[in-house]
């Protein structure tokens, strides 16, 4: 493509992102290129791959990995508008338009069939898990993906011309269908993947290729046959698993495009009847999405790809998947009824009696263990002196918040949507946002959620802003700063905000405000799209808070004024400190200059917070500096009515709250301020907060009406209550544990008590468990009588000398003592055992939220209820 | 009479312990002082020291597993016994003693 006498104009760059140039951006760098007629090509410096850059095919095939240096060379009419696109392509939307994909997949995966099964002869064939889950349902198996080598029948082969207008109109056609399929999308995961799907089928190099075909003679249904053979080899080389998993998407779009060239009703078109279990050896995604989800109970894949669209599709759905199942459509047949157990990573392919007892109990155990999940994430951080910090987090996407929640936060202290506007070429539409937000209120459930307006300019560009290019851009042009210039884009957004705020507790913040001009700005268009709204018939929540962030130093000291105009305000700390030390963040050379714990900044912080709450107003902090959880006895200290977090680190930074006072996070705090530089608050703050170990005993880990019958059924119950209380993800490995040690001599110590134990890395912390049995069983205990309770000691491989181990002898003496047996085969509620075994053994090693729960119904422990 | 002893299990965690505790109660029970080590998960725990060693008129060794330091109980008088026989008839270890 280069010409020797003119040279082509050049854009170097080295790839920032994490899993390289895959579909999805490559298909952002495609559409950038195909805006202009030039010529446009990339090469991956590293392996010398040359690809065109207007085919996202082509860009995928050249394996641009991690900081792999690359060359996009441009030429034709207009390369200087184009170099120009690419090059701001390249540096500023290319860093942000990929959203890493989490394989969920574990790369060494082991099954075990659960000792039950296993004693019950029950066989199962092997599989692993890509979207967890248990279902149940009867075979139906999809044989028709897959291409063939040689098309054997089809219509005859016309003249060249002909056989191309075949292939255009089929091209065409998918396209069209895909585009369907897009209008009636889920989720915001299928979204992409669709619009993933329609690059590919828009592609100009897979044009490119059939054209070349079938001009050379072929037919359009060869053209296609071997042209998907040529991709599919061309991505099998690649170094990336990624990349390589892509050639299936490839595949379903050929598989396609081969249907309508040789007229034969769409193959994927199964009719699910009844509760289904879909075999096959791999799925295409909109395959996925064209069955029936009604009937459709978990999905059987041959292949391996745990990246794969469909696979992706699967777990955004909730529906349980096994791949790289061997020969599944050979071993099942039709109509046959299985379960498939995606959490383990096996299918069971004969569902008798005992399967079926199995899995009714295995239902209550995921149903006791997500109740008691969320109970546990729903409990409030309170300080050991009772004070409630509210612990929320931050997020840019639903999966985020979907995160975010599942660790328990109080709230979404920051959304940030920024994303939604960032990697691509127009802004996203109001029912685009809508379904975002939506989505984001919907999981709160309830919950606070504070969106941020986007933030745009500063790192963060976006090209259909046009936005100038700036010396200084973040003191320039960004925030709210851009609103009035892109009023429709602040509209459209406000409308979808005000839209979703129906369904739950919607808040809305303001970025980058300044003056009070601005926030008078911005409130005026919040009205506007109210007023407009209600005109339309939308129910509109009234009285929906509007806040503001403090990043710009200089609102500091119009508080007071402020306090009139808003209901809340979030500290950024992150812009806050970088304009209070008039330091950039991301220059080495004055990094010295630029702490969150500068002595000045804490002070100038505290003000902030106090002149705030004077006026009544609530006010928040997100930013980094709540990332660091060494911050938290500062952050406490402040006394701020929310600290909002990584969405990864809220159930981490919620325990370290409960484990601090307030009174010494207030001395800390006045010795920060009154430090003279940041590294002696570094060093006051380097004393790591007081190691405390997890409670031995809970709540859920006493069962007092157990009605177990036999040896067996007792180790299986306790090993499911230290699941659901969250203190093993391996019951197999830890009931094998148990197992071993009964093999030994049995565990029965007598006048009714058996003591199972072990010492296993299966289980997470160190745990009694207490079981009361309505039916005394056999135990072989040293007395020959029948056991009426069961103590489990559960212990980690770790040093042998902690503190836990001695409560555990101090526990095991104590069993020898009558009236200690007596009181445990009396107590009346699992209260009174755990209360009882903190009194007997410290009440430091029985959960601390237990024992709130049961002090704050007496005493008032919890001073500041939640709103 | 002054009895030493000695407990240890597999594990460590649990029988050990309860062992220990039977032993001391039922020592008391028929008027001998007796003081048990306790080989287990945190290690030797209650060591017999050598003066312990020296005045005692006989050790009892409820042990599954071969104990730590044996040989300080070399040319003593030594009962050894399954650990679970110390849960299971520890009136029988005794009463073996008196014999």
């Amino acid at each position: 493509m280069a010409d020797q006498n003119h040279k082509s104009l050049e854009v170097v760059f080295s790839c920032p992102l994490a899993s390289g140039l895959h579909a999805r951006p490559a298909s952002h760098l495609a559409e950038v290129a195909n805006q202009y007629v030039s010529d446009c090509s990339l090469t991956n410096l590293r392996n010398g791959l040359v690809a065109n850059a207007k085919s996202v095919l082509g860009i995928i095939a050249a394996d641009v990995r991690h900081q792999d240096r690359c060359v996009l060379l441009v030429k034709g009419a207009d390369e200087r508008p184009a170099q120009k696109a690419l090059h701001s392509f390249i540096h500023e939307t290319l860093p942000h338009c990929d959203v890493p994909l989490v394989d969920t997949a574990r790369s060494s995966h082991s099954y075990a069939i659960p000792r039950f099964l296993k004693a019950a002869g029950v066989t199962a064939i092997p599989g692993v898990p890509v979207s967890r889950g248990i279902a149940q349902g009867h075979v139906v198996i999809l044989r028709t993906m897959g291409l063939p080598h040689k098309i054997s029948s089809g219509p005859g082969i016309l003249k060249p011309n002909q056989e191309l207008d075949r292939v255009r109109e089929a091209v065409a056609s998918v396209r069209q269908q895909i585009l369907e399929k897009l209008k009636y999308s889920l989720t915001p995961t299928a979204n992409a993947v669709l619009q993933a799907d329609l690059a590919l089928a828009s592609d100009v190099m897979l044009l490119e290729k059939l054209t070349e075909r079938v001009l050379s003679g072929k037919s359009a249904a060869q053209a296609v046959v071997e042209t998907a053979e040529y991709f599919i080899d061309l991505l099998a080389h690649s170094e990336s698993e990624y990349i390589r998993q892509r050639s299936a998407d490839i595949e379903e779009i050929c598989v396609q495009l081969l249907q309508e060239i040789c007229g034969e009703a769409p193959s994927a078109r199964v009719e699910l009847t009844g509760p289904s279990v879909l075999i096959a050896e791999s799925l295409g995604p909109q395959q996925l999405l064209q069955l029936d989800r009604h009937w459709l109970r978990a999905l059987v894949l041959g292949h391996s790809a745990s990246t794969s669209h469909a696979a992706i599709l699967a777990r955004s759905l909730g529906i349980p998947t096994l791949a790289a199942v061997r020969n599944a459509p050979l071993l099942l047949s039709p109509g046959l009824e299985v379960v498939v157990d995606a959490n383990r990573g096996f299918l069971i392919p004969q569902v008798s009696p005992k399967v079926r007892q199995f899995y009714e109990r295995e239902q209550t155990v995921l149903q006791s263990r997500k109740a008691a999940w969320s109970r546990d994430l729903r409990i409030s951080a309170i300080t050991t002196d009772g004070k409630r910090v509210e612990v929320g987090a931050n997020a840019s996407s639903g999966e985020e918040a979907i995160l975010a929640f599942e660790n328990g936060a109080d709230g979404i202290g920051l959304f940030r949507t920024e994303i939604l506007f960032l990697g691509r070429n127009d802004s996203p539409s109001e029912e685009e946002q809508f379904a975002v937000y939506s989505e984001v209120v919907r999981t709160a459930d309830g919950r606070p959620v504070i969106i941020r307006t986007f933030d745009i300019g500063g790192d963060k560009k976006a090209p259909y802003l046009n936005l100038p290019r700036e010396e200084n851009p973040f003191l320039g042009y960004r925030g709210m700063r851009i609103y009035a210039e892109h009023e429709p884009l602040l509209h459209t957004q406000l409308r979808s905000i005000l839209r979703a705020s129906s369904a739950g507790r919607l808040q809305i913040m303001a970025p980058m405000i300044t003056t009070l001009e601005e926030v008078v700005q911005f409130k005026t268009a919040v009205t506007r799209a109210q007023g407009e709204l209600a005109q339309e018939g939308f129910s509109v929540s009234p009285d929906i808070k509007i806040g503001i962030m403090i990043e710009v130093p200089a609102i500091a000291f119009v508080l007071d004024r402020l306090c009139r105009e808003v209901d809340f305000f979030s500290i950024g700390t992150n812009d806050l400190s970088q304009y209070f030390f008039a330091a950039d963040r991301t220059n080495q050379k004055v990094s010295t200059l630029f702490s969150v714990r500068h002595p000045g900044f804490l002070a100038f912080v505290a003000q902030i917070v106090e002149r705030i709450h004077k006026n009544k107003k609530w006010v928040g902090l997100c930013g980094d500096m709540a990332a660091d959880i060494r911050n938290l006895p500062l952050l406490v200290a402040l006394g701020l009515d929310e600290i909002s977090g990584p969405a990864a680190e809220v159930h981490e930074l919620k325990r370290a709250v409960s484990m601090l006072h307030t009174a010494d996070c207030a001395k800390m705090l006045a010795r920060a301020i009154a430090s003279e530089r940041a590294c002696e608050v570094d060093d006051l703050l380097a004393v790591p907060l007081a190691p405390q170990l997890e409670p031995l005993l809970s709540e859920e880990l006493v069962v007092l009406e157990s009605s177990s019958r036999t040896k067996e059924e007792v180790i299986q119950e306790i090993v499911d209550a230290c699941y659901i209380a969250k203190r093993t993800e391996q019951r197999d490995l830890l009931e094998e544990a148990l197992w071993a040690r009964e093999e030994l001599y049995s565990t029965g110590l007598g006048y009714g008590f058996a003591t199972p134990h072990c010492m296993t890395d299966a289980i997470t912390n160190d745990s009694i468990c207490v079981l009361r049995l309505r039916h005394p069983i056999h135990w072989d205990s040293v007395d020959g009588e029948p056991v009426r309770m069961v103590v489990l000691l559960a212990l980690r491989n770790s040093e042998a000398a902690t503190p836990h181990m001695q409560i555990f002898s101090s526990l095991a003496r104590k069993l020898m003592n009558e009236d200690f047996r007596q009181n445990l085969l009396e107590a009346d509620s699992a209260s009174a055992v755990t209360a009882y075994l903190a009194e007997q053994l410290g009440a430091a090693f029985v959960s601390n939220l237990s024992l709130k729960k049961s002090l704050s119904s007496g005493a008032d422990l919890i001073s500041q209820k939640p709103d | 009479m002054k009895v030493i002893a000695v407990t240890a299990c597999p594990t460590g965690i649990a029988h050990t312990y309860m062992a220990a505790a039977r032993l001391e109660k039922i020592a008391k029970h028929f008027g001998h002082e007796i003081k048990v080590e306790t080989q287990g998960a945190m290690g030797i725990e209650n060591k017999l020291t050598e003066s312990d060693i020296s005045q005692a008129q006989i050790a009892i060794f409820a042990v599954d597993i071969e104990i730590e330091g044996r040989e300080r109980f070399n040319g003593m008088k030594v009962i050894q016994v399954p650990l679970q026989e110390a849960l299971k008839n520890p009136e029988g270890i005794f009463a073996k003693i008196e014999r």
